[in-house]
């Protein structure tokens, strides 16, 4: 087994495509005719976005990502090698400030910030070695 | 769940067959008898016999929470409309709280929608009826239920009717106050009632797919234990987990 596809249920997909490509710099791969899901240009594992009912039409309940609510206790997390720009053009583009970027004794800066559905991002440097 | 770019055929999401009044047709062709299950809608419904003089009968339901037990004979014919959650109040009007597990039949229902009487006269013909069903002007012209209790009916029925009132308030942007004034007006359930009516359907669409043990259904479903899910089951359902109807019929809302 291996890991294919993260998949976060949210309120509105083509918003949140909207915002990811505005806030975080990622491209659509395609998004569904229904608006009920999309798949980002992520590589060789995919993230995608499904509508909040897909997941009611797949016979379970979950508790919906909102930014009214505490996040979900799991993160999506994107690498880039200026942490202190990419977290500042995440907040002037919506994003929630959660925490600064701050460096880490294994020599990796990290910072975190709420999408619009309230998920946890966190924006990283590489870790080296 | 995946959808694949190249998979083009329509779907029908939840939230689309909760935005329009459904119609339905039951014909039945041999005696029996069917266990309904309350789903919290109010309907409006025609029945009659293609085989008999007898007049159609008018019926007009308020929200259900109690299963009934319909008795029917060959050539038994029903005609209805279920309204959306939340659109009771078209038919009810201030009275729609009061109609909760009742309803209205022959002239008390068309004291309550006169023009149920110009409708009933089209029996026996089926498509005809069921248009002028959805023609009426309390189903044709039925407002949307708002913005907030749309956010709520809906969260309710993503959550499948697990979530405590206050969490379902504060998704729906509301007091849990307010949240209940919405329900009470325009559904004529508590959001309370409403969530265990979802949370039991949820249990019994478990139950008959039949591959979880009850206990594991109980834990999915939201309750505590089994024994919470037999007590729900037997108050909306009429019977036991472990002993499910034979003549079940389920709405499709809920379905």
């Amino acid at each position: 087994m291996k890991l294919g596809y993260t998949i976060i249920y949210v309120a509105d997909v083509p918003a949140t495509v909207a915002f990811y490509e505005a806030a975080f710099g990622l491209t659509l791969k395609f998004i569904h005719d229904s608006n009920l899901y999309a798949e980002m240009l992520t590589g060789e594992t995919t993230l995608a976005f499904a509508g909040n009912e897909a997941a009611e039409m797949s016979g379970f309940a979950v508790r919906p990502n909102t930014a009214k609510d505490l996040p979900a206790a799991w993160e999506i997390c994107l690498v880039t090698d200026d942490v202190a720009a990419a977290y500042a053009h995440a907040i002037t583009s919506g994003c929630t400030p959660l925490v600064a970027p701050v460096d880490k004794p294994w020599g990796q800066t990290v910072s975190y910030v709420r999408d619009l559905n309230g998920c946890l991002v966190e924006i990283a440097s590489p870790v080296k070695g | 769940m995946l959808i694949p770019a190249h998979y083009h055929e329509p779907l029908l999401t939840p939230n689309a067959a909760r935005s329009v009044e459904a119609a339905w047709t039951f014909v039945a062709t041999t005696k029996g008898r069917a266990l309904v299950l309350p789903d919290g809608r109010c309907d409006v419904i025609v029945r009659f016999n293609a085989h008999s003089d007898a007049a159609p009968v008018p019926v007009l339901t308020g929200p259900a929470t109690q299963p009934y037990e319909v008795s029917f004979e060959a050539g038994d014919t029903w005609i209805g409309v279920r309204m959306r959650p939340g659109s009771g109040v078209a038919f009810w009007g201030d009275r729609l709280w009061q109609m909760a597990d009742h309803a209205a039949r022959g002239s008390d229902a068309i004291a309550a929608l006169p023009e149920l009487a110009a409708v009933i006269d089209m029996a026996p013909h089926t498509d005809a009826l069921g248009r002028a069903l959805l023609d009426l002007p309390a189903v044709a012209q039925a407002a949307p239920c708002g913005e907030t209790l749309q956010a709520a009916l809906d969260a309710q029925h993503l959550t499948g009717g697990r979530l405590a009132m206050a969490s379902l308030a504060r998704l729906s942007g509301c007091t849990t106050r307010h949240m209940g004034r919405l329900f009470q007006r325009a559904v004529g359930l508590s959001p309370k009632t409403y969530a265990q009516l979802v949370r039991f359907h949820r249990a019994v669409a478990l139950l008959t797919d039949g591959h979880l043990t009850l206990t594991q259904t109980a834990l999915e479903a939201g309750y505590a234990d089994q024994a919470h899910m037999s007590r729900d089951v037997l108050r909306f359902g009429g019977f036991h987990p472990s002993a499910l109807p034979a003549h079940l019929s389920q709405p499709g809302f809920f379905a």
